[in-house]
């Protein structure tokens, strides 16, 4: 009871970090919903990425197949028009009716270096904007590998980096890796399809 | 931020470090395995993903195909020795596997480079592998090892060799090789192409012993070891064990698993005489056998 805990300052840190990235992602996560009646929404389906602040939402296409309702960080819940899907590249976008929305900061996707670490945030099992940590496991030309464990409610979350710059979206767990279309795909994707 | 930056940036640095050191091994009709780059013109990779002994080559991290020879294996230590001369001077950096401590986090790598993170989940004196092998230390880890990692390296976050991952090591299958003991097998298996092992020339197999028997000669175990096989001219043999003995003890010591019996004929017991307790004819008795030398498997 007694004993003297020599607490080693670089974990204390580290932690500190860690938990400041978890709330910053958790703002950026919305959780995608079935198209309920009203504003009362459907059955969760997935996550989703607030990736611009006037309401353009990012999530795969196996989650979002038409219209939805998606549940904002603050817990309001919004209906969600989708304007673009790419199934190829498992990617939608959605639009939600709202301003000012705190969104991602977008990394650079082909900078990542196998071993780098790579947080993940979505709602898995229905939980509320559960936190998975792990690291890039491999890369690929088409999608990140992640040595982390998903879930499948985590499909159209982020996945980010250290510096909390949201560098994929998760869409599936292979062999228990998870597998993120690369956000170079996603940018692309949002400049193909909603150009003007 | 900074501290999870900094640590994320050493992990991808100790990949980086030691990517240069992994190779693809093809020496199975399935996925290649991993090898490490020992040293100059030495790979070691897990003697279990080793399955044909011919026709063997390697993928280095730059992409070259080069062929590589069997230098020698020891199931025990689940260690294979291939001689890839044309592998050029990039061997691994090896790190100190005494240094290991539970907690400390860790890399498991495979050829590619693929990464999987976790932590030193035990660490233990030295054991003995279910196959008889000597391992110096237990390393056992907490982290997944993906299809194609065995015989890759176990590294430091500062990229260093502490160890082999192997799958096949024993039932419990995410434990390392530990450097050293990695160091001292290779050794033995470019010198000699194999591990020295004790040997009886003996076959066994567990035989329940029946209560009444158990009471009158004092033994404790239900189990015993009954010997179906002598080798003719075996160490045994010359030593006057016969077809039909049951084994009950080793130096005093009750067996009653054949692991067990392998186990304590590690290669220093090899020339000394070890004093086997069996149960013939319904008595007791004790034969002295001199440990021989395991004869070697396979050729080449």
């Amino acid at each position: 009871m007694s004993a003297t805990v020599t607490a080693a300052p670089s974990a204390g840190l580290l932690d500190a970090a860690a938990a400041a990235l978890a709330a910053r992602l958790a703002r950026i996560t919305v959780e995608v919903r079935g198209r309920g009646r009203e504003a009362s929404a459907g059955a969760p389906v997935g996550s989703g990425v607030v990736w611009h602040p006037d309401g353009l939402i990012l999530t795969n296409a196996h989650v979002a197949r038409g219209d939805v309702s998606v549940v904002l960080a603050d817990g309001r819940v919004r209906s969600a028009r989708l304007v673009a899907r790419d199934v190829e590249h498992d990617l939608a976008a959605l639009v939600v009716d709202a301003t000012s929305l705190p969104a991602a900061e977008i990394g650079d996707s082909s900078a990542l270096r196998v071993g780098e670490l790579v947080l993940a945030v979505g709602n898995p099992l229905g939980l509320v904007r559960a936190l998975s940590a792990g690291l890039v496991h491999a890369l690929d030309r088409r999608f990140i590998q992640a040595d982390l464990r998903l879930a499948p409610g985590n499909s159209g979350g982020p996945l980010a980096d250290a510096r909390g710059c949201v560098v994929g979206l998760n869409a599936m767990i292979v062999g228990g890796l998870a597998v993120a279309v690369p956000s170079r795909e996603a940018q692309r994707f949002v400049r193909a399809q909603l150009r003007g | 931020m900074e501290a999870l930056l900094s640590l994320s940036n050493d992990l991808a640095g100790a990949v980086e470090h030691a990517a240069p050191a992994i190779v693809a091994v093809h020496a199975r009709r399935r996925l290649p395995s991993t090898g490490i780059h020992w040293r100059p013109g030495i790979i070691v990779t897990a003697d279990h993903t080793v399955s044909m002994e011919d026709d063997i080559t390697v993928t280095a991290s730059d992409g070259r195909s080069l062929p590589a020879t069997l230098a020698g294996r020891d199931p025990g230590t689940d260690l294979a020795v291939l001689r890839v001369p044309e592998m050029g001077s990039a061997a691994a950096t090896l790190g100190d596997d005494a240094a290991l401590k539970v907690g400390h986090m860790v890399l498991a790598l495979g050829f590619g480079p693929r990464a999987s993170w976790g932590v030193v989940s035990a660490v233990g004196p030295r054991w003995r592998s279910p196959r008889g092998g000597d391992i110096d230390r237990l390393v056992r880890l907490d982290l997944v090892l993906y299809p194609g990692f065995s015989g890759g390296p176990l590294v430091d976050a500062a990229g260093r060799v502490v160890g082999l991952n192997s799958s096949g090591l024993a039932r419990e299958s995410r434990l390392a090789v530990p450097v050293t003991t990695v160091s001292r097998v290779a050794d033995e298996l470019l010198r000699k192409g194999h591990v020295s092992r004790g040997y009886l020339g003996l076959a066994m197999q567990p035989v329940r012993l029946p209560e009444p028997l158990r009471a009158q000669l004092g033994l404790t175990s239900d189990v015993g070891l009954i010997v179906v096989t002598v080798q003719p001219d075996g160490p045994a043999a010359r030593a006057g064990v016969l077809l039909g003995d049951v084994l009950v003890a080793l130096d005093g010591t009750p067996v009653s698993d054949l692991e067990d019996v392998q186990g304590r004929l590690g290669s220093e017991r090899i020339g000394t005489v070890v004093t086997v307790g069996v149960v013939r004819a319904g008595g007791r008795a004790e034969v002295r056998i001199t440990v021989g030398e395991q004869p070697r498997r396979r050729a080449g």
